[in-house]
């Protein structure tokens, strides 16, 4: 064990040899000024505005608090290749669906939605989303989203979900 | 030499090593085969729903005494499923396509015996299994275990009478759009109604219909629906209802009878806390004790988990204890299930994937398992 004391000691002064405090210093404050920059230059300011994207805000399809999408539970299609009325391609929309109503604050007005599920493919996996403005039990299944509604596919796996405006509510 | 002392342990470990490899090798292994200790009360079955991945949900056996996992069970697509009247044998029905995420349907009923945890028989089902997230009624035994029921939804609704013992389907039952297959007494269906009915279908000893009952309705769809989720007690089911009511029905008789109904809330907590989750509540039989997830929240919000677990005495419909769960770190609890001795334990699955074990008399927590499965959706004991 000796030798390997001396086997450190004497790398422990070549090292502190071979550099100063102050070039520490240098190197730091280099490091330090830099990051103070960065923020000023294009690039950053490019990232950040990505990174905003990144995020959907409440009036975008691919956010769960989108307003079509009050009483839906499952993955949203507009992340997974469709949009929030389209289907991704190779999947099949099922024919039959649940309904929610759910109100636009754009406009004011209360639109019945339909909750069609796009068939086929395994599960999306991405943008799950679960809500349930209205959403009643499968005794009531025309408002229920527990339900595959994949059932009546030739092909019953479910892939994502999607919100289809059929017509403004009637008071 | 200060650094000397803090490299040198780091470049010593050659040394260690050439150390130990002068110390006696270890033993060959014999490769084997785990085998299930002697069935406990404290035991659970976690049904992993497995939301990002469908195809392949599966059931975990956990050990609510020592905090592991003891095996599993796979449950393939949209899995229902139900333990025997003894325990003995969980029945999972599922559907499998032919080449893994596509291909031809198969519906099938697949038993396990829970001694060895491998499959030992299936019922081939038709087509129209109800491809619905699960619940106790989904697929169900009879008491004496010699039928088991499976609902369908094409989406008509109607279930399939099976002889689990034969490995055969004896008939189907049209059920004029009520849901679930609920055993009611001997051999004895009901099912929830729309309009807030419960239909009752007597069966005889082939699984043919003898007849059939409709209830006067015990709940209103459109104001307050009942969760389909409903707790087995010993002598019926309770349904609880979005807003907290709770419905006693008596299954002991020649039809169901139904209590008046009670509240969980005070008149004027009503529509503030609420009951909410996958698993809305357990019962201890014996102890009369109902355990239920309770949040703050308003319409919309019923499948929200609980921020407390309030507990009830069903004989005097009293609240006995309110156990606040973020005081644990735990998030909210979505399926809750209680061991049925007299030493109970309260398993608690929350929505972030977590099992806590409780303690069923005094709330104290004893554990809490990390990411117990991906989406534990349901919680079953014998």
């Amino acid at each position: 064990m000796r030798k390997l004391d001396q086997l450190c000691e004497r790398s422990a002064r070549s090292l502190a040899q071979r550099t100063s405090r102050r070039s520490l210093l240098a190197s730091l404050g280099q490091l330090l000024t830099g990051a103070a920059l960065l923020p000023l230059l294009p690039m950053d300011r490019a990232g950040r505005a990505q990174a905003a994207e990144a995020k959907p805000r409440a009036d975008s399809p691919e956010d769960c608090q989108y307003w079509k999408y009050c009483a839906i539970d499952g993955f949203l299609c507009s992340c997974c290749g469709g949009t929030s009325a389209s289907c991704p391609p190779g999947t099949a929309p099922s024919p039959i669906s649940w309904i929610g109503t759910c109100h636009n604050a754009a406009d004011g007005r209360d639109y019945i939605v339909s909750y069609n599920d796009c068939c086929g493919k395994s599960t999306c996996g991405t943008c799950d989303c679960v809500r349930n403005e209205g959403e009643k039990p499968i005794y009531r299944p025309s408002r229920n989203n527990d339900l595959n509604w994949c059932m009546a596919n030739a092909d019953v796996n479910y892939h994502c979900t999607v919100s289809v405006i059929l017509g403004v509510a009637e008071k | 030499m200060r650094s000397a002392r803090l490299l040198c342990p780091a470049l010593s470990w050659p040394l260690l090593a050439a150390h130990a490899l002068a110390a006696p090798p270890l033993p060959a292994e014999h490769l084997t085969m785990e085998r299930l200790p002697p069935r406990s009360p404290h035991w659970v079955y976690v049904y992993d729903y497995v939301f990002d991945n469908e195809i392949d949900a599966r059931v975990y056996l956990f050990d609510g005494d020592r905090y592991r996992r003891l095996g599993q069970i796979g449950a393939g697509f949209y899995a229902s499923l139900n333990l025997s009247p003894d325990g003995g044998t969980t029945a999972v029905a599922s559907t499998y396509f032919a080449r893994g995420s596509r291909g031809a349907r198969t519906d099938v009923v697949e038993f396990t015996d829970n001694t060895t945890l491998t499959v030992t028989h299936e019922i081939l089902l038709p087509s129209k299994r109800a491809l619905s997230v699960s619940s106790l009624f989904n697929l169900a035994y009879s008491p004496d275990g010699h039928f088991l029921y499976a609902a369908y939804m094409t989406p008509a609704a109607s279930f399939g009478v099976l002889d689990p013992a034969a490995g055969t389907v004896l008939g189907e039952i049209d059920t004029a759009g009520c849901v679930e297959v609920i055993p009611s007494g001997h051999y004895r269906v009901s099912s929830l109604c729309e309009s807030g009915r419960l239909l009752t279908v007597t069966l005889d000893a082939q699984g043919h219909e003898l007849g059939r009952a409709m209830s006067e309705p015990f709940f209103d769809a459109d104001q307050d629906p009942v969760f389909v989720q409903g707790i087995p007690t010993s002598r019926g089911n309770v349904f609880l209802s979005f807003l907290g009511e709770v419905h006693e029905i008596d299954f002991s008789g020649a039809q169901p009878t139904f209590t008046a109904p009670w509240s969980l809330v005070s008149a004027a907590g009503k529509g503030h806390w609420r009951p909410g989750g996958n698993q809305v509540g357990a019962i201890h039989r014996e102890l009369g004790r109902l355990y239920v997830p309770m949040h703050e929240g308003g319409e919309g919000t019923h499948k929200d988990g609980g921020t407390e677990i309030w507990v009830y005495d069903l004989a005097s419909h009293q609240r006995v204890a309110r156990w606040p769960l973020k005081v644990h770190g735990l998030s909210r609890v979505t399926a809750l299930q209680v061991s049925q001795d007299a030493a109970p334990i309260l398993f608690a699955a929350t929505e972030t994937s977590d099992l806590a074990v409780f303690d069923a008399l005094t709330g104290q927590l004893r554990h809490t398992t990390k990411h117990v499965a991906q989406s534990p959706w349901m919680l079953l004991n014998p």
